[in-house]
């Protein structure tokens, strides 16, 4: 199948790899790789236990244009080590943000009239189980690298994820994920901290049964995290929906954008806890517990009807409370 | 002077084992589940051959776990004559005396607690069969004296429905009660009349409701999503260089994501090779949820199954053109008949494998595992009692070579069987070699003969990432050797291989390449996949596929 930017539109973006995202999401002909494998910098960990190495070490990261709107863009690949974050993995993540939030502060320095459709935007496309334990330290640090990162774009540039991959956005990137503007998911997404196969290991089978696929996904999976409202968007699983979710967001003043945010203000530590005391007050047993907390009457439906149905049917908690 | 011989034993034996259990059988032929363990000390003794039911699919679990709790000093040395022993209380039975020998098809995920019991002198094997062959047994020299069987509903008569997965329950039942055996049955519900009659009630003398379903395994559901590229272009080859080639309508796939890539690509590869109605038309084949997409896109005529799958029954109800249903409207499994027609009525066998020796004997057993094939070789084989034609058979009898030495110029068919596999399995570890580890199993495991699912003499097609190898085109052994190192790739039997053997062979057609066969390598990934996911698939079903949970990734 051609590689060309039409055709990459309709691929599943569950079924894309690292690349073929970060090309599809920008507009054609746009995507400019950094630090891409041509550099070869790889990771200087992994050959020291005998592992095999990948040129780009798991992520993708350049520059493209969505409308007129430079934006910075990272996509990890989730079928190197799970996209674990390495050394390198978390210095390319952490210096794409940091290089996006200093264009912003060149561009407004030179032109401060710069109107908002032209500043700058970082997006991140997720497929990580978070640090990679044979570099355990450096990719710790890297997870910290970025979320400071992320707290120097505050007011500046907005920081949008993307999940939707194969492998989800767990662990330490979990948190990283949460700490963005704006996430957009699709229903084949996950998101969470720690992942199904460590609950299981460390809690037992009983508190969490990894192998059954549909209790991960409706505990971490788009659907739920749309209920939750941890996610923003809920869109269909191909590269043009997500452009499309992007495009929306990216349209928007910075203003609005940071508004979409679960932190960030006194108010929204209000709503968290919130929930916190929902939590407490129905102990649910089963996300579907929540889902009904929500207002959903018939949440057995909810996991299997079309996703166009789904998001006109759906009440979230974020309507409730 | 002659004396008066007795020819009624069976019956007087099986109604004094009944009046044991009289006691406890209310209502009919009702006995409650507390009840159980009494009914079968009543009725089993020491050394009785039992048939506990089960497969590769449904599981009679609950009586399996009543019977390993009764009294060991009662019943023990137990010959179990059964199709599988995939349980843990299978194979429990053994450790704690209740059964001793055992003839079986298929150990599944058992397979090593299978061959440590034969070796540490629990376990006494008589054979590993195909399901077929066991079923003959039953009515040779093997027959049950006792049963437990699983079925959906019970009447107080005795009446079972067995449904979707009736699977063996008739070939059990017919072999026990018509040499004056015992037939038990776990039932999920005790019902006021069956949905329909799928064994009659005179030939069960006890239902039991038990508490929990019987144990169900989705055994034929792969996830497309875990269907590689390399399985995309193996799948490609399959269709354009075997189905194609040969104009295959009957056949049967094995398990696996080799022939669930071959399933997904039929309406797309496929209808682009405009062989839509000219191949797959007809299988046998359990209801693989795979095969959705094909079915919807008009390919298939009719399916008869082995077994049911879970989560397919609604679908395959309302596709009664396809599949087997009875005048309730549900549908019916038969593992007797679909291995008959698996053996006889098909021109073809397709599926992977694990090893493949220099010579071409195929095999899924390591040096650990008493696993057993199930009903793969009935299938993978060449049917040599079949007398009908079809093209397919024709074209694959005229091309085998070697036949006229047997035959003179006598034309005969032969049944295509196809052995898929990569030369790298998982882990790295290679798929051809040169000796199996069946011999290591049977030298372990104290086995007459080292386990073979496909000789090499049934074997036609040898399908890798690197081409197939057309066996039954070559000469002789040594041809059909140089053959297979032609395809096995970087493992060390293909690195053997000579190029110019291998060119000769390419040349002669007995080896093609992706290349040879026009099959562009750019095409060949997961985008070919009429379905990526369990979800599309039940999109593909129109939400009628009821996925279990462990394969809904939404």
């Amino acid at each position: 199948m051609s590689s060309k930017w039409e055709n990459i539109q309709k691929r599943s973006f569950l079924e894309s790899e690292a690349r073929t995202r970060a090309l599809g999401l920008v507009d054609p002909g746009t995507f400019t790789e950094l630090a891409g494998p041509r550099h070869r910098i790889s990771s200087p960990h992994l050959p020291l236990l005998g592992e095999a190495v990948e040129f780009d070490d798991g992520i993708v990261t350049g520059v493209g244009l969505i409308g007129k709107k430079p934006v910075f863009v990272a996509s990890q690949e989730g079928r190197f080590i799970g996209g674990a974050v390495g050394e390198v993995h978390g210095a390319k993540l952490a210096n794409i943000v940091r290089m996006a939030r200093k264009a912003y502060d060149e561009m407004l320095a030179s032109n401060p009239d710069l109107p908002e459709e032209k500043r700058p935007a970082v997006i991140i496309s997720f497929d990580t189980g978070g640090v990679r334990l044979h570099e355990a330290n450096a990719g710790l640090l890297a997870h910290a690298e970025v979320m400071d990162q992320f707290q120097d774009c505050k007011g500046k540039v907005p920081i949008i994820a993307l999940i939707g991959s194969r492998v989800g956005c767990f662990g330490g990137m979990g948190f990283v994920a949460a700490a963005s503007d704006v996430i957009i998911m699709s229903q084949f997404g996950r998101l969470g901290l720690t992942g199904p196969e460590v609950i299981e290991e460390e809690m037992g089978k009983d508190e969490f049964d990894a192998s059954d696929r549909a209790l991960v996904y409706r505990t971490t999976g788009g659907r739920h995290k749309y209920i939750m409202g941890d996610c923003n968007v809920l869109v269909a699983d191909s590269i043009a929906a997500f452009r499309g979710a992007l495009q929306e967001v990216l349209g928007k003043l910075y203003a609005e954008i940071a508004e979409m945010s679960c932190i960030g203000s006194l108010e929204k530590i209000q709503y968290q806890l919130k929930l916190v005391d929902l939590c407490v007050e129905t102990a649910p047993k089963d996300a579907k517990d929540v889902w009904k907390s929500a207002g959903n009457e018939n949440p057995d439906d909810l996991t299997d009807m079309p996703l166009d149905e789904f998001l006109t049917t759906v009440k979230r908690l974020t309507d409730r409370y | 002077m002659k004396t008066k011989k007795k020819w009624d034993t069976r019956k007087t034996d099986y109604l004094e084992r009944m009046s044991g259990a009289e006691p406890y059988i209310n209502n009919g032929k009702v006995v409650a589940a507390e009840d159980t363990i009494n009914v079968l000390e009543a009725v089993i003794r020491l050394f009785d051959r039992v048939n506990i039911e089960g497969n590769n699919q449904k599981q009679a679990n609950f009586l399996a776990e009543a019977l390993i709790k009764c009294d060991t000093q009662r019943i023990h040395d137990l010959y179990m004559v059964q199709s599988a022993v995939p349980l843990p209380v299978h194979l429990d039975m053994f450790e704690v005396g209740i059964a001793k020998k055992l003839d079986f098809a298929y150990g599944g995920p058992m397979g090593g607690r299978v061959a440590e019991a034969i070796k540490n002198g629990k376990l006494e094997l008589g054979a590993i069969h195909t399901y077929l062959e066991l079923f003959a047994r039953y009515f040779i020299d093997l027959t049950p004296r006792v049963s437990l069987i699983c079925a959906y509903e019970g009447d107080a008569d005795g009446n079972l429905y067995t449904g979707f997965n009736t699977e063996d329950t008739p070939a059990i039942v017919e072999a026990t009660k018509f040499s004056q055996g015992i037939v038990i049955a776990q039932v999920n519900k005790l019902v006021d009349k069956v949905t329909r009659v799928d064994i009659p009630g005179e030939w069960v003398d006890m239902v039991i409701e038990s508490p929990k379903p019987f144990f169900l395994e989705p055994l034929f559901t792969r996830d497309p999503a875990n269907i590689t590229d390399t399985q995309v272009l193996m799948a490609m080859m399959a269709i354009k260089g075997i189905y194609g080639e040969y104009g295959v309508k009957r056949l049967n796939h094995g398990i696996g994501f080799n022939t669930a890539a071959i399933e997904l690509i039929l309406p797309t590869y496929g209808e682009e090779l405009g062989l839509k109605g000219k191949i797959c038309t007809e299988f046998a084949l359990n209801p693989h949820p795979t095969m959705i997409p094909a079915i919807e896109s008009g390919w298939v005529e009719s399916i008869h199954s082995f077994g049911g799958e879970l989560g397919m029954q609604k679908y395959c109800e309302a596709r009664g053109d396809v599949f087997f249903l009875g005048p309730d409207g549900t549908m019916r499994s038969n593992r007797a008949f679909s291995q008959t027609a698996g053996h006889y009525a098909c021109d073809m066998f397709i599926g992977g494998t694990l090893q493949i020796d220099k010579y071409g004997n195929s095999s899924t057993a390591t040096a650990t595992r008493v696993a057993g094939f199930g009903g793969a070789p009935n299938m993978g084989c060449d049917a040599k009692g079949r007398r009908h034609p079809s093209d397919a058979w024709l074209k694959c009898g005229a091309e085998f070579t070697s036949q006229s030495e047997y035959l003179g110029p006598m034309p005969r068919g032969k049944r295509l069987v196809v052995q898929m596999l990569e030369s790298f399995g998982e882990k790295m570890v290679p798929g051809f070699v040169d000796e199996l580890d069946a011999w290591q199993l049977a030298k372990n495991a104290n086995l007459a003969l080292p386990p073979v699912m496909i000789y090499a003499d049934d074997l036609t097609h040898i399908l890798t990432e690197e081409g197939i190898a057309f066996m039954h085109k070559c000469r002789n052994l040594e041809e059909r050797m140089a053959a297979i190192r032609g395809v096995a790739g970087f493992t060390e039997v293909g690195l053997a291989a000579k190029s110019t053997e291998t060119k000769a062979l390419r040349d002669k057609g007995i080896i093609k390449t992706p290349e040879d066969l026009g099959i562009d390598r750019q095409r060949a990934n997961r985008s070919l996949l009429a379905a990526k996911s369990v979800r599309e698939l039940v999109d593909w079903s129109d939400g009628l596929y009821d996925p279990p949970a462990r394969f809904r990734n939404w």
